[in-house]
């Protein structure tokens, strides 16, 4: 186990890099400079800002010292908003971002693992089709179209909800349902189909044939192995969550991180496209290490040498 | 007993809206849809700084929230020489910044070094560069000394700038927000990050920030240290970022939010209808398609007039774009007076109407060489990512195909990329426009000089740029009108763009807010602003 560990936390390290480099590159490759703003400035004002902000120097200088800067966990100045830092934008953005997203977790582990198994064990029933009508409904419409509606109905016509930002516990209803909307649906039509598939395994029918009570079959034996390809999915979506959603943060007015990250790339924000990005996928790599080590604990027959 | 509960609920409701009804809360809160790039007035070129920086700076002289009119700021009275080269500016007595400190001459004279050394990256650095004795020399070559630029105290009250020549608009120019003081001790004490925290944020203006809202909002109180701060009414103004229109539209009509900068074009017509607080005031500023002058086959005057000509403008207005404003025939927008005459009073139509001359624009194409389009070149048309630019394209593209008879192929791409492209003349014709930087038609003539950094279109003339030239140097204001009334005639004749129309400044204010102005350059002044009931 232990040198599975040491493993992993070296091709986690070396996938990083990889990403690194290969945003580094292809950021520098599209045309067009994060000083290009709405107005020409003169050549004297685009040399001296490029002297600023070190982009005389040759790429694999640049790279090196915003390598090194990493390691001191410094992401660098923006390039496009002067007097930030990217580490500015995270420390600002990811709570916000991070509280909606985990909030978002709760409700969406909360509504869609019992619609997969009621869905599973009504199968073909009204119940079922019902649940799984709202599910792909829930999968095929974008969230931004969602989150239009909700505010229409909720927060205009109605007035239940305020119409924009988290300041009170009655804001965070809305962007919750509409970025939840889409996990929801697909976590419970995958633990639909799994909890159909474990439900026909022998190991099942033993149990059945042993006598045990129906609740019990299900909840020891069946669930614990159907939830295995929720949890595989579930890394990706926890990481996606929690570093926010650029289009729902922007349709409530929620200052994430979200925004920061879109726009830095029309933007050609350099350092916040690379401090993104990095954040990003540091992020998720530490999920899916972290599913992967919850496979262990769900299923005994999995065993890391 | 329910109507009883009924009658005494609303007695409580007139009773508890009384007050509120004779003396309403002084605070606002207005929708931005876009965040700056920084709110250091040296640094910063971008205009959705506009209404932070013009409510918490203000330079020697301003813009009167009554009419608009240049007026004296910070600066009480200035003389100039008779040469037209040197302005002697006389502060006002016991200025003070925001955290209560004397504020002196010194800090315009530190504001404007600031500017000069590259390091701080000063976007407008241009407009001391081109004006200022010794300016560009200086930023060159920082170790010359700032004793070498014309710009010195020469008293706590007094400060003194000398012109490289007569500029008669440098008045204009200095109502920029570059142009206002910093204070040193806060740059001193946090560099780069004093515009990252209320309390190092030291301005001078009307307002002062109180809270600084990475990504949601900047919060203005009233500066109590302001020198004309009786007449300020607002207590309080919440700038708040909404980037979704659909979402800020609805929080406007709920009365969430009390006004916002843009309004959704799919909505305007709507919105006027049922007088919703569309706010219409006239911008400095024009809408136009750069023709790329240095490449065939707009590099042939007529080309350019025969598509100039072919564009239905009142169409684009009206059925497209859906705004309210007046179809252009130049480069240059109305709005600059002297004597109460407008510049552009007199100017010549070029051959160009509101809906499009057909005929005469077949006419001019077959002049140029290409009768019915024949052998004219397949064209590309670009534009940068945005709804209403996109559908004005189209819009174009197919009038010109259906009345010159030519291909047009339409590219588009982010802009970034775009103007990357745009700036190296890789174009045949592209969306483009200009807002003037200060109310002068200066701000206009100067972009189409031969060689001007913001020329993409490269057009050029000699008696156009000895014109512009000349202008630019002349004390006496009449005669500089003159000389720029021709100077644009000999342009607007050439077509170095095609005109669309003349911007107009739009946003949405619930009408119990009141007495703001808004300049044409688009900035949204609150100085005097108030709430009713």
């Amino acid at each position: 186990m232990k040198k599975y560990l040491i493993k992993r936390l070296g091709m986690m390290l070396i996938t990083l890099f990889l990403i690194t480099l290969l945003t580094f590159l292809l950021m520098h490759a599209v045309p067009g400079g994060p000083f290009n703003g709405e107005k020409q400035v003169s050549k004297a004002v685009m040399d001296a800002l490029n002297e600023k902000y070190k982009l005389n120097d040759p790429l694999w200088k640049q790279f090196i010292d915003y390598v090194g800067g990493l390691l001191r966990f410094d992401l660098g100045p923006s390039f496009k908003y002067q007097g930030k830092t990217v580490n500015d934008f995270i420390e600002n953005g990811f709570p916000y971002s991070a509280k909606l997203g985990g909030i978002t977790l709760i409700f969406v582990l909360l509504a869609s693992i019992p619609m997969g198994i009621v869905s599973a064990l009504k199968n073909g029933k009204w119940q079922d089709m019902l649940l799984m009508t709202l599910a792909t409904i829930g999968v095929t419409i974008p969230s931004f179209v969602i989150a239009t509606a909700l505010i229409y109905v909720f927060s205009f016509k109605l007035q239940w909800t305020p119409v924009y930002g988290v300041d009170t516990w009655k804001g965070y209803i809305l962007p919750v349902i509409a970025m939840g909307g889409y996990s929801v649906s697909f976590l419970a039509r995958l633990m639909r189909s799994s909890l159909l598939d474990v439900m026909g395994q022998d190991y099942i029918r033993t149990a059945r044939a042993k006598g045990i009570s129906e609740t019990r079959v299900i909840v020891k034996h069946a669930l614990r192995n159907a939830l295995i390809p929720v949890v595989t999915v579930l890394g990706p979506t926890v990481a996606n969550l929690l570093t926010g959603s650029f289009v729902i943060e922007k349709i409530f007015a929620i200052p994430g991180m979200g925004g920061y990250f879109v726009n830095s790339v029309t933007q050609r924000d350099y350092t916040t496209i690379m401090g993104m990005t990095v954040f990003y996928a540091a992020f998720l790599i530490a999920m899916v290490f972290i599913v992967d080590l919850f496979y262990c604990l769900i299923d005994p027959r999995i065993r890391y040498e | 007993m329910k109507k009883f509960l009924l009658l005494m609920l609303c007695l409580m409701l007139t009773v508890s809206a009384f007050p509120a009804f004779a003396d309403p809360a002084q605070e606002i809160i207005y929708a931005l849809a876009n965040e700056p790039d920084g709110i250091d007035p040296g640094i910063t070129n971008n205009s959705f700084a506009s209404p932070i920086l013009n409510n918490t700076f203000e330079g020697l002289v301003t813009y009167s929230t009554e009419d608009g009119s240049l007026i004296p700021g910070e600066a009480e009275d200035w003389e100039i020489s008779e040469d037209g080269t040197v302005y002697t500016f006389y502060l006002r007595d016991d200025l003070k910044w925001s955290d209560g400190s004397a504020h002196t001459a010194q800090d315009y004279v530190y504001a404007m070094k600031r500017i000069l050394d590259p390091n701080t990256g000063a976007r407008y650095v241009d407009f001391l560069l081109g004006y200022v004795e010794g300016a560009a020399e200086y930023y060159e070559d920082n170790s010359l000394g700032f004793d070498t630029v014309g710009i010195k105290a020469l008293d706590d009250q007094t400060l003194e700038m000398t012109l490289i020549a007569p500029a008669p608009y440098w008045l204009d120019i200095l109502t920029m927000w570059t142009f206002s003081p910093i204070q040193e001790a806060t740059v001193a004490a946090n560099g780069d990050r004093w515009t990252a925290s209320a309390a190092a944020y030291v301005s001078n203006g009307p307002f002062m920030m109180s809270e600084i809202n990475l990504g949601e909002s900047f919060v203005l109180v009233k500066n109590p240290y302001y020198y004309d701060a009786d007449e300020v009414n607002l207590e309080k103004i919440t700038f708040r970022f909404i980037a979704d229109l659909g979402t800020s539209l609805m929080a406007y009509e709920n009365g969430d939010i009390d006004g916002m900068s843009s309004i959704p074009s799919a909505d305007m017509a709507r919105l006027k209808a049922e007088d919703a607080g569309v706010v219409m005031t006239p911008g400095y500023g024009t809408t136009w398609y750069d023709f790329n002058c240095a490449k065939a086959p707009f590099d042939n005057v007529l080309v350019r007039k025969a598509f100039s000509m072919a564009t239905d403008r009142l169409a684009i207005i009206e059925d497209v774009v859906q705004t309210e404003a007046e179809p252009a025939f130049s480069f240059m927008a109305p709005g600059y007076v002297v004597d109460g005459e407008d510049l552009m009073d007199t100017a010549d139509d070029n051959d160009l109407s509101d809906e499009a001359d057909v005929e005469g624009a077949r006419e001019a194409l077959a002049e140029a060489g290409y009768p019915n389009g024949e052998g004219f070149p397949e064209i590309t048309l670009s534009y940068y990512s945005n709804e209403t630019v996109g559908k004005v394209v189209e819009a174009l593209a197919r009038q010109w195909q259906d009345a010159l008879n030519v291909k047009i192929k339409i590219s588009n791409a982010d802009w970034a990329v775009y103007y990357d492209e745009h700036v190296q003349g890789n174009y045949d014709i592209g969306a483009m426009g200009w807002s003037g930087d200060y109310v002068h038609p200066m701000t206009f003539l100067q972009i189409f000089k031969t060689g001007d950094a913001n020329n993409n279109v490269f057009y050029s003339n000699e008696e156009y740029d000895a014109l512009v030239s000349l202008a630019a140097n002349m004390t006496d204001a009449k005669e500089a009108f003159e000389v720029m009334r021709e100077a644009e005639a000999v342009a607007a004749a050439e077509y170095p763009v095609m005109p669309l129309y003349y911007k107009a400044n739009t946003m949405l204010m619930h009408d119990n807010v009141e007495g703001y102005f808004v300049t044409p350059s688009n900035a949204l002044l609150l100085k005097t602003a108030y709430v009713t009931d």
